[in-house]
């Protein structure tokens, strides 16, 4: 319990992120950078606190552009952050968002910051293609050759090394341990917990339908701020991704999208590949209150396990369930559980071994099913797989988003943010509205 | 007083000008004087190694000295002038010394001229480092050798363009044109001057593109620096107006292949004709204007604390808002209000050119929907509708959010800038600056003090504008200010003209051929017809008739014939360029004879009689004279060169004729007061400010 660590209670003041764009959508023209600067200035418009109050800036960001090396840094310099604050970058794969709250969350209990600005950006549109180890050996011969043959013999190497590009997307997206796309971890899943097609389409269904009424209701307009994306600056609020007319029949008509012919999982029941960026800020109870800043919530705990990466998809079960029992608790006694919909069948075969005793007495030696969430309670505004998975940004949004909900939905409560970590991981977040009465 | 000073270190000597009387170095007589009697020592006993440098910080040699050349009156005496510059630079450049400048700071004119004269030109880094040839700027041309030299160390094609467009490039440009050898840092400079002193003179031969030497080509080069230098003033006489451009172009063709002793001659004859023209004074003069509003005791003293003001606020997304956000850039960060998302948007796409040429500063706007951010502003400048209901509403809110000495700053252009400051807690921080449309190119605002204004305020503001590198005229919260105040009798006239049977290109062009950069009947169109009626109604209502549009005119509003915005007004309009006259005017033209006129009598005796030039300029340049004054006499602005400088800086009446005030008193007075008389308006009691 973070009171057993420190006295301080870590709250969140305040955060804001980006509506969020399809791959190749409308902001194409935007750079994670840029994605990432929009938000960060937008958060401290709209805050009390000035850039001199901020101690530190971690951003979490997985695919890392090469041209704003340690993408934290730059973003804070560019959105007019003092140069004296440091800030750094952070990677755990899809929680890389997340990560950066930890973190922050971590320093402020250790007492080594009071003020930290944490979010996520990603921009996969802009993920980059690259050249074949090969090609790259080739080219630096030729830089390294001098004489004439040497390098005719250099051009001849360049010639003959493999051309076709490497698609670092697609790179980023397969676990090289245990040689598996996301996608095809997810198929494992569908099959091993026998979740049906129709069953996942039906989830993805009540993911669009949830998101589009939340952004008809207005419920998520001031956790959204307005983007005005190059080259045309019309303006964008709504995510991209949502579709109001989504259908059963629209979702029967697509491909599997891992395994042709056979497999379950396709693009329209899978999160969508997107861009954006979501920033919050992070204090303590103490400060927040001597200076008369609006407490959003509390981050009371969290947690981050490993398993299995070939079902890198359970990783929200292991996580819940280390961080729940150390208070006694299970995901019925959440007011709000937001499950990242990395894919349908993810989602669903976590709610299944949730509720399965087989799986807690084999996992966890419990002696009943640890518990999964209503339907009623999660992702009630809708998920990834409506509006998007910029893999950097998640982990952040989903925290913004969970707190918001106890605020304005439920009058209080607990809240819990997880989500599965390609690579066999999982990260859970333990939120409340209310100061921890243990 | 010592303004250059020769120093001798063993086989080093070094020329530093530096003076006190003036914060830059010019090549005035005390200069010329000093550097001739320094040469003639300098010959008898050569130094190994010169150097010449400026003790003044931010400049090396700003020029010639501007009043000698405004005073000058005889061609043969301008001549001589040049002459001399000529001498000083020839005799540095046949030293036996190895000579090197020293460059840091401001190096134009006669001071890159002279710089020339050395062997090495050493360019320092900094905010300051200027190097170019504005002659052209003030109606001549470089007259101190620049015109032979340039070429020969940057090529003719760039050097051409340097020339004719006066443009001033900074040290990193400089060498990578090969106009100055090195580049260096402050620290650097000993080390640059070691560098060069072994090297010995410098054998300098410039290597000209291949197809420059082609008769032909150069033929056909010369021919497309003429037709673009000349397309700026295509419904101007351009010997009449800049004879310099034509002139300069010229001068440089003859030169090309001539030996060098011919060349020089050529260059002093044509600098001897071209100073004393008319456009080199008035030149001249309406820089001095520009400056005097730079300059003034109000700008000076607002100075530091427009320093510290670096977040401005604006709101409105309109073209003036998103205009003045761009502008306002230039200290600091903006953002950029508006309740809607679309006008937002709109407004971001009307800075796309600017912001393709300048990222960095674009990125320095925030969008925002609504009020956010305002805590820590130190500017808010208002650019909403014109409704003053509307305006109080919005300070109000904005009041309780900013601090109590953040500035507020409303754009107004017709409504009252005290009537704003009423229900305020802090009215005193309230006034008013005025952009013109598009903010970001035209350089004049008016600065209007409402009647509770602090003075340290309006410094202020006047101080900040002029950081924005605009030129700050500070006017009386009184209707319509002072610019549109005096266009208003203007287009009035232009379209009473229209009225009486004058022909709309005659009248235009007129208009265009004496200099103003469009005709007023077109500036109407692009103005807005519904907004000139609206202005027009307005300033009436304070100051009669004269200000007010005919009947025939609202009518036109009525239907919606709006100018450029709508399409179609005088003129039609296809993506807002101009396609033709607008045939449907003989509708509201013919028959319509209002009776209430003031000079009514006059006009039905010219119906159907084709005016000259001059009188189609007169009608409608006399009333803007008479306002211009009445506006001076009632204080509406502090001084006749305040408002001359907005005549030129806001209006755009031709620079080449030195300002509404200076054209007129070109007119002997009698003369200009039957002219007055004869138009049926009444002579101003103060006519003879211009003559003072």
């Amino acid at each position: 319990m973070a009171s057993k660590i420190s006295s301080r209670e870590v709250v969140i003041v305040s955060g804001i992120r980006t509506p969020m764009g399809k791959m190749g959508g409308c902001f194409d023209g935007m750079h994670a950078v840029d994605l990432g600067m929009h938000a960060l200035r937008e958060l401290l418009a709209r805050s009390p606190l000035t850039r001199d109050d901020i101690d530190s800036v971690i951003v979490g960001n997985v695919i890392q552009p090469s041209e704003a090396t340690n993408i934290s840094r730059v973003i804070s310099l560019q959105a007019g952050i003092p140069r004296r604050v440091p800030a750094h970058t952070v990677h755990r794969n899809c929680a890389s968002g997340m990560q950066a709250v930890t973190d922050a969350a971590e320093k402020i209990l250790a007492g080594r910051a009071d003020v930290v600005v944490a979010g996520g950006v990603e921009s996969m549109t802009h993920a980059p293609l690259l050249f074949h180890d090969r090609f790259r050996a080739a080219m630096a011969k030729l830089q390294r050759a001098r004489s004439v043959q040497q390098r005719a013999k250099a051009v001849l190497g360049v010639v003959k090394a493999p051309w076709k590009p490497r698609v670092a997307l697609m790179e980023g997206l397969t676990d090289p341990v245990a040689n598996l796309n996301m996608g095809q971890t997810a198929e494992i899943l569908a099959r091993e917990f026998s979740i049906s097609r129709k069953a996942q389409d039906e989830f993805s269904l009540q993911s669009h339908q949830r998101a589009a009424k939340s952004w008809q209701d207005e419920w998520f307009n001031d956790e959204v701020m307005h983007l005005f994306a190059p080259p045309r600056f019309t303006p964008v609020h709504r995510d991209e991704g949502v579709r109001s007319e989504q259908s059963m029949e629209a979702l029967a008509r697509l491909r599997p999208a891992f395994e042709k012919p056979l497999g379950t999982v396709t693009a329209g029941n899978s999160s969508q590949i997107t861009d954006g960026a979501a920033m919050l800020l992070l204090s303590h109870r103490e400060k927040a209150e001597s200076e008369g800043w609006p407490i959003l919530g509390y981050l009371h705990d969290w947690a981050y396990t490993g398993c299995d990466p070939a079902r890198m998809g359970l990783g929200p079960v292991f996580a819940s369930n280390t961080l729940l029992s150390r208070y006694g608790l299970s995901a019925g006694d959440m007011a709000r559980v937001e499950i990242n919909e990395a894919f349908a069948a993810q989602v669903l075969a976590c709610l299944k071994a949730m509720d399965s005793k087989q799986f807690s007495v084999k996992q966890f030696g419990g002696k009943s099913a640890i518990g999964a969430p209503d339907m009623e309670t999660l992702n009630v505004h809708g998920g990834a797989i409506a509006m998007g998975h910029p893999v950097g940004m998640t982990g952040a949004r989903m925290v913004l988003t969970t707190l918001r909900q106890l605020k304005h939905d439920t009058g209080g409560g607990l809240g819990l943010a997880t989500l599965c970590i390609g690579g066999g991981q999982g990260g859970a977040v333990l939120l409340g509205s209310e100061p921890w009465k243990s | 007083m010592e303004v250059v000073t020769l120093i001798r270190e063993g086989s080093v000597a070094r020329l530093n000008f530096s003076r006190s009387d003036k914060p830059v170095n010019v090549l005035d007589e005390f200069c010329m004087e000093q550097l001739e009697a320094h040469l003639e020592l300098l010959e008898k006993d050569s130094p190994e190694v010169l150097i010449l440098e400026s003790g003044l910080p931010g400049c090396f040699i700003a020029g010639a000295d501007l009043t000698l050349i405004q005073s000058v009156k005889d061609s043969e005496v301008a001549t001589r002038l040049a002459e001399r510059g000529q001498a000083v630079c020839r005799r540095i450049e046949l030293l036996s010394t190895v000579s090197i400048a020293v460059v840091d700071g401001a190096c134009m004119g006669g001071g890159l001229e002279l710089a020339m004269g050395c062997d090495y030109i050493v360019a320092v880094h900094g905010k300051k480092t200027s190097i170019g040839l504005p002659e052209i700027k003030i109606g001549i041309h470089p007259g101190f050798g620049g015109c032979v030299r340039l070429p020969k160390r940057i090529g003719w094609p760039k050097a051409i363009e340097m020339i004719m467009t006066g443009r001033p490039v900074d040290a990193k440009r400089a060498k990578r044109i090969g106009l100055v050898q090195l580049t260096c840092y402050p620290e650097q400079v000993e080390g640059a001057i070691n560098h060069f002193a072994g090297r010995g003179k410098a054998d300098r031969k410039k290597v000209n593109p291949w197809w420059f030497h082609l008769w032909p080509i150069r033929k056909f080069f010369f021919y497309k620096v003429r037709e673009k230098a000349l397309a700026r003033f295509k419904h101007l006489d351009i010997e009449e107006a800049y004879p310099s451009v034509p002139g300069a172009i010229d001068l440089l063709e003859d030169i090309f292949g001539m030996s060098d002793g011919l060349a020089y001659e050529r260059e002093a004859e044509s600098l001897g004709k071209f100073a004393v023209t008319p456009t080199c004074k008035n030149l001249i003069r309406v820089f001095f204007l520009g400056e005097s509003l730079k300059k003034q005791e109000m700008v000076k003293k607002g100075k530091p604390a427009a320093r510290e003001l670096q977040r401005t606020s604006v709101y409105g997304a309109g073209a003036m808002g998103s205009g003045i956000a761009w502008v306002a850039t230039r200290s600091g960060e903006v953002d950029i209000h508006d309740l809607s998302e679309d006008a937002l948007g709109h407004g971001l796409r009307n800075l796309s050119q600017l912001a393709k040429r300048n990222p960095e500063r674009f990125q320095k706007i925030r969008p925002a929907v609504g009020n956010s951010g305002l805590a820590s502003a130190d500017v808010v400048i208002e650019a909403v509708l014109e409704n003053i209901d509307i305006k109080k509403q919005l300070w109000a809110g904005i009041e309780s959010e900013v601090r109590k000495d953040t500035l507020l700053l409303t754009n107004t252009s017709s409504l009252s800038v005290s009537d704003q400051q009423a229900d305020l807690k802090h009215p005193g921080r309230l006034a008013g600056l005025h952009f013109f449309n598009p903010a970001p190119k035209m350089p004049l605002v008016e600065v209007v003090a409402g009647s509770k204004s602090t003075k340290k305020s309006v410094q202020t503001v006047a101080a900040l504008a002029a950081g924005w590198g605009k030129y700050p005229v500070i006017v009386s919260d009184t209707p319509g200010f002072l610019v549109n105040r005096c266009l208003m009798p203007f287009m009035s006239a232009a379209l009473r003209l229209l009225e009486s049977g004058q022909k709309l290109e005659h009248i235009d062009g007129a208009l265009k051929n004496f200099g103003m950069p469009m005709g007023a009947i077109e500036l109407a169109d692009r103005v807005g017809l519904d907004i000139c009626h609206h202005v027009g109604a307005h300033l009436s209502e304070s100051f009669g008739a004269r200000m007010g549009m005919p009947a025939w005119f609202d009518q036109m509003v009525e239907d919606g014939l709006l100018g450029i915005k709508s399409g179609e007004g005088f003129y039609l309009y296809e993506d807002e360029k101009r396609k033709g006259i607008n045939e449907s005017l003989s509708n509201y033209l013919v028959g319509q004879k209002s009776t209430e006129r003031e000079f009514d009598a006059n006009l039905s005796a010219d119906q159907g009689q084709v005016m000259t030039d001059e009188e189609v300029v007169n009608r409608a340049l006399v009333p803007m004279l008479i306002e211009a004054l009445t506006c001076l006499s009632e204080g509406v602005v502090d001084s006749a060169e305040h408002l001359d400088a907005a005549m030129v800086y806001g209006i755009g009446f031709p620079p080449f004729r030195g300002g509404l005030l200076n054209h007129f008193s070109g007119y002997e007075e009698q003369k200009l007061k039957d002219i007055i008389t004869s138009l049926g308006m009444d002579v101003p009691e103060n006519l003879e400010v211009l003559y003072e």
